[in-house]
């Protein structure tokens, strides 16, 4: 993406008068960015300020491709401040001087494979001309061409790279370039049409030709920034890359290549040392004498992890992994796809040495935890890889092992996967070696056999209730007790924030106990607590509840509601019959429900359900992983806001969540946040989000400040309401203070009282 | 206009740390840039290589170290020919058999074999324990206390054991101590506050373990965590995280799949020796690029490379 949305926002009208087609300027902007409508679609843009917009969002490194190969690109100088975003390639080095080009052009094809869903090869050969004899240097071209890899052709020479350029595809970067014949290697790339490679002596030099080619006209370049030495080729790749992205001079915002080769030649094990630096510091291909796979595998593995997103998880395809040798009568093991946890998994089953089927299910690169807490791995998602692997026709064995950690998840997988035997696993991957070795799955395989014998012997043909049928049926009656707290009553008009309490949350053994037992005292508790605290609306979080969601949701919604004046509630769970019947029986008195929540990846369907029942939804700005800035929060929001109109819904319906961050890890990404909820109040829309996750994992005395001081900033930039523990005092003070503030309340000396 | 480059040294600076005593001193850290910004400004003390020898090294399997360590029994005997190794700048004893989940050897036994190795060497020692917070503590005291002056590091001390590691180690018999972390910054500045405020730790007593990870083996949150530490550090003079970093590579790359596989398990992978050589070269350059101060490695080719890595770069 050449342009910004937010960066055209800025300098654009800002009038939202909608003469382009676009709901409001933002809008536009955004759509420009993503090349689906033209600027001239606006009359107002004036024309110094679409010059200055082609100025100012230039990036400041620019991509280039060869072939299918991207190269730069990049926008920040470490990872973790945004990402990196095309990895580095590597070339082998064949010359006209080398004996041996025939066997090294056949042994660099031998390294290809497959790591965790990346190939992994040599993508370029790099052809260095010594001899300056055109037909020899052709020669030696052609057989690098017919690798079918993309070529360097390193070759100073214009007749030799003109004699080049007629034997090979335009997959090719004609590394040609230098102070003294860069004109004709000009004139030579541009008729031609490929990339041109520019070296010099020293870093000055090379600055002065790319001014000169650029001068031309020529701004499909690449640099070959080696050096006499590596220290000086370190200096030359952070150099041309700093004054690029921090300077933002653009002259050097071109992929470097750099030749380790040259650097050690003859040492492969310090081409292996320098590959690996080059790879952390900005090279764009690398170039070596070889590539064994003793070299490729660090080297590849390194870059598969300097690259990765840092925002969205490494995962492996979801899969059967047969180990040692297993086959369709081995057992199985379940684990989720995130990298980390299936190669320590995989790595200890290998250590057991007993064959064994591995399942990895699809769980959007979380942890087992993470992804059971999130609703990512579930009786559910396990039957869905089930059924799309084909496990039942494949494998014939029947023992099932899951993760110690969500033994929990037994007995609905049990009844998922009727035929399995469902075996809980160690809690830890190091215990799984003994656990295979003394095959202790056995016994526990076969009392789940047993089990599930005696189920099948009394099971009878269930068949499935209406919301009526069940509220008649499943749902106990409810008692109104008095908790000595009254719901005072909400104006859905009103300004002022809206507290959503998060106190009713079934990752409370508590909680989660008194939702299994339909048991009204524990949560009636709590309820009480938030309302007398201040809260405007309750979330209501019944956990995955797959298999009772529906009457769990109806019970849990008229106890509170009956208690408490039809306090307005959040109903919060990722199963949709659940919320479907909680509205089916949610009074509206106190204002809409609210479906907590949608996103813009797997859970867009909450937005169709809360238009369907005239509900409130909370769209989570994020699809898969995190958003990675607010151009694409700012995005996500729009796809939402988009769906959501056109189902009918008002805007004032949909509360953008920009989904709030742990400082203990991403300190550096708050202002972001911030800025977004800005973004959201410039529209006019309204925003929530979970506000105290802000703090999650600090000392329990810390929290209410941070909580606090974040709250007052997010106010300040518009946020509307929060998702809290309303029984924090000092920060429902701080949200009351800052309402007096924000002019929504008017003051009087008892303003905290009321 | 031509182009002129700018540089950029930082007003922060990391502690410089000596090991050891004698000629043999060792210091790391000291520099105000990123790893191996010479032309930001000079590196005033090159990253150093530390050799591991462990207890268990009788299982070792690789060819390379069973010649290079041909006819050694006691760790005394592997200590004394580590030290004669290209490239090696001071030895770290690793006491993994004192696991009490494993070979359990008595802290007596690995304080003698600790005195004997002080005493037939001059290389400064890193004492690496069983990973076992209760058996560790025990055993970094009684070897700090076995080898008084000799200014060894203890690795290490975690949150949970850096208040009594801290006072045993570094208060009452002078030594210095590494704190471990997890590829968590808040945490390694955390844990450095807990040694220097509740442990009465000096800044200059304290090296860290920021975590470690073979490449390709979520390195990438090694990396990040390195890039992380060394830019509060340098930029925002964070004295909390200014502690030179002392990467222990060998452990990890020794163990993963590249290096454990035979050749007959990998036809097309081929020598199982070269390969782990590799990761551990490639391991080692990868975390001195990122801020290492100095890297725990093992094998004596492995080691070459490095030190003319770190020699032609500094």
């Amino acid at each position: 993406m050449a342009l910004k949305g937010l960066d055209i926002f800025k300098i654009s009208p800002k009038k939202n008068c909608k003469e382009c087609g676009s709901p409001t300027c933002m809008a536009f902007c955004m759509k420009v960015a993503q090349g689906a409508v033209e600027i001239d679609k606006c009359p107002y843009f004036s024309e110094e300020a679409k010059a200055m917009l082609n100025e100012q969002t230039a990036p400041p490194m620019k991509t280039i491709s060869v072939g299918e190969h991207k190269l730069g690109g990049e926008t920040v100088l470490f990872r973790h401040e945004k990402t990196l975003v095309n990895k580095n390639l590597y070339a082998v080095c064949v010359c006209t001087e080398c004996e041996d080009a025939d066997k090294k052009l056949a042994d660099l094809q031998k390294v290809d494979y497959e790591r965790i869903g990346e190939r992994m090869y040599v993508e370029f050969v790099f052809v260095a001309n010594k001899q300056n004899d055109p037909a020899v240097y052709a020669e030696l071209v052609k057989k690098a061409a017919a690798t079918g890899r993309s070529l360097v052709l390193e070759c100073w020479d214009v007749e030799c790279a003109k004699a080049a350029l007629e034997v090979c595809g335009k997959d090719v970067i004609l590394d040609g370039a230098t102070p003294a014949n860069w004109e004709a290697m000009n004139a030579l790339a541009t008729e031609k049409g490929v990339t041109l490679g520019v070296w010099a002596e020293n870093i000055s030099d090379l600055y002065d030709t790319v001014k000169n080619l650029e001068a031309k006209g020529n701004k499909n370049l690449v640099l070959d920034v080696t050096g006499k030495t590596a220290k000086e080729t370190l200096a030359n790749a952070v150099l041309v890359r700093r004054t690029a992205i921090k300077d933002g001079d653009r002259s050097f915002g071109y992929p470097s290549i750099v030749n380790v080769a040259r650097l050690a030649k003859g040492d492969a094990r310090l081409q292996t040392a320098y590959a690996a630096m080059f790879t952390e510091k900005y090279a764009s291909i690398i170039v070596m004498e070889n590539m064994t796979y003793a070299q490729a595998l660090p080297l590849y593995g390194l870059r598969q992890n300097i690259f990765t997103d840092p925002q969205k998880p490494m995962k492996v395809e979801a899969k059967i992994y047969p180990l040692n040798g297993a086959d369709e009568n081995s057992p199985c093991c379940l684990t989720v796809d995130f990298a980390l946890t299936y190669f320590l998994v995989s790595g200890e089953l290998e250590r057991s040495n007993q064959p064994i089927n591995l399942i990895i299910t699809d769980a959007s690169g979380m942890s087992v935890l993470t992804a059971w807490a999130a609703g990512k791995l579930s009786s559910s998602t396990i039957k869905k890889t089930f059924e799309e692997l084909d496990i039942e026709n494949k494998i014939k064995n029947r023992t099932l092992i899951i993760p110690g950690k969500v033994a929990v998840m037994k007995g609905e997988i049990q009844e998922k996967l009727p035929g399995w035997n469902v075996v809980v696993g160690p809690l830890e991957a190091v215990q799984l070696p003994k656990y295979m070795k003394d095959k202790e799955y056995e016994a526990a395989a076969k009392a789940a056999a047993a089990e599930n014998a005696a189920k099948a012997a009394t099971t009878v043909e269930v068949k499935e209730l209406s919301f009526d049928e069940l509220l008649a049926t499943k749902v106990p009656k409810i008692e109104v007790v008095d908790m000595g707290v009254q719901y005072k009553g909400h104006n859905p008009e009103a300004q002022t924030f809206v507290t959503i309490g998060e106190r009713i949350h079934c990752i409370a053994p508590a909680i989660r106990k008194a939702m299994d037992e339909r048991d009204p005292e524990p949560i009636l508790k709590r309820a009480a607590e938030q309302i007398a605290a201040g809260a405007t609306y309750l979330d209501v979080n019944i956990g995955p509840a797959e298999k009772d969601g529906p009457e769990r949701m109806m019970w849990a919604v008229k106890l509170l509601q009956e208690n408490f004046n039809n306090v307005p509630l959040a109903l919060d769970t990722a199963n949709m019959k659940a919320i479907e019947a909680g509205i089916k029986v949610y009074n509206r008195t106190n204002g809409k429900p609210i479906v907590n929540s949608a996103d813009a990846g797997s859970r867009i369907g909450y937005i169709d359900l809360a238009a369907a029942n005239d509900a409130i939804c909370i769209a989570l700005c994020s699809a898969d992983g995190i958003a990675k800035d607010n151009e694409e929060r700012m995005k996500h929001c729009h796809n939402m806001l988009e769906r959501g109109m056109s189902l009918g819904m008002t805007s004032d319906d949909l509360w953008f969540d920009p989904l709030f961050l742990v400082v203990k890890g991403m300190q550096d990404k708050q202002m972001e946040v911030l800025e977004a909820i800005r973004l959201f109040a410039a529209e006019g829309l309204k925003s929530t989000g979970g506000l105290s996750n802000n703090s999650n994992g600090a000392p329990k005395e810390v929290r209410p400040i941070m909580d606090s001081a974040l709250v007052a900033m997010c106010m300040m930039q518009g946020l509307t309401s929060a998702i809290v523990n309303p029984n924090d005092r000092r920060l429902m003070e701080t949200i009351k203070s800052c309402d007096i503030f924000k002019n929504h309340v008017l003051y009087s000396d008892s303003y905290l009282d009321l | 206009m031509s182009f002129a480059p700018k540089t950029q040294p930082f007003s922060g600076k990391i502690n410089a740390v000596t090991l050891g005593t004698g000629d043999k001193a060792v210091v790391i850290g000291g520099q105000n840039v990123l790893p191996f910004y010479t032309f930001d400004a000079p590196i005033e003390n090159a990253p150093k290589i530390g050799v591991e020898i462990s207890d268990a090294a009788a299982e070792w399997t690789s060819a390379g170290l069973k010649e290079f360590y041909a006819g050694c029994t006691t760790m005394a005997d592997y200590a004394k020919k580590a030290e004669t190794m290209e490239g090696a700048d001071f030895l770290c004893l690793n006491f993994e058999s004192a696991d009490p989940n494993g070979a359990n050897r008595s802290v007596a036994d690995c304080v003698a074999d600790a005195k004997a190795v002080a005493e037939a060497v001059s290389m400064p020692l890193v004492i690496m324990g069983c990973k076992n917070l209760e058996k560790d503590g025990e055993l970094f005291a009684k070897i700090s206390e076995a080898l008084p002056g000799k200014n060894i590091v203890c690795m290490s001390a975690k949150q949970e054991n850096c208040k009594t590691v801290g006072a045993s180690v570094v208060l009452a018999y002078g030594q210095k101590v590494g704190a471990e972390t997890a590829d968590d910054i808040n945490l390694a500045k955390q844990l450095n506050i807990m040694l220097k405020k509740d442990a009465n730790v000096p800044a200059d007593s304290i090296v860290m373990n920021i975590g470690t990870a073979a490449v390709g083996y979520g390195f990438e949150y090694v990396a990040s965590t390195l890039d992380r530490v060394r830019l509060a550090a340098l930029a925002q003079s964070d004295a909390d995280l200014q502690m030179p970093i002392i990467a222990p590579v060998s452990t990890d790359t020794w163990s993963v799949k590249e290096s454990t596989a035979s050749a007959e398990d990998e036809p097309a992978w081929g020598c199982q020796e070269e390969r782990a050589i590799d990761m551990e070269v490639a391991t080692a350059a990868a975390n001195l690029t990122g801020g290492a101060d100095a890297v725990i490695m093992r094998h004596p080719a492995a080691i070459a490379a490095i030190k003319k890595f770190i020699t032609e770069l500094v």
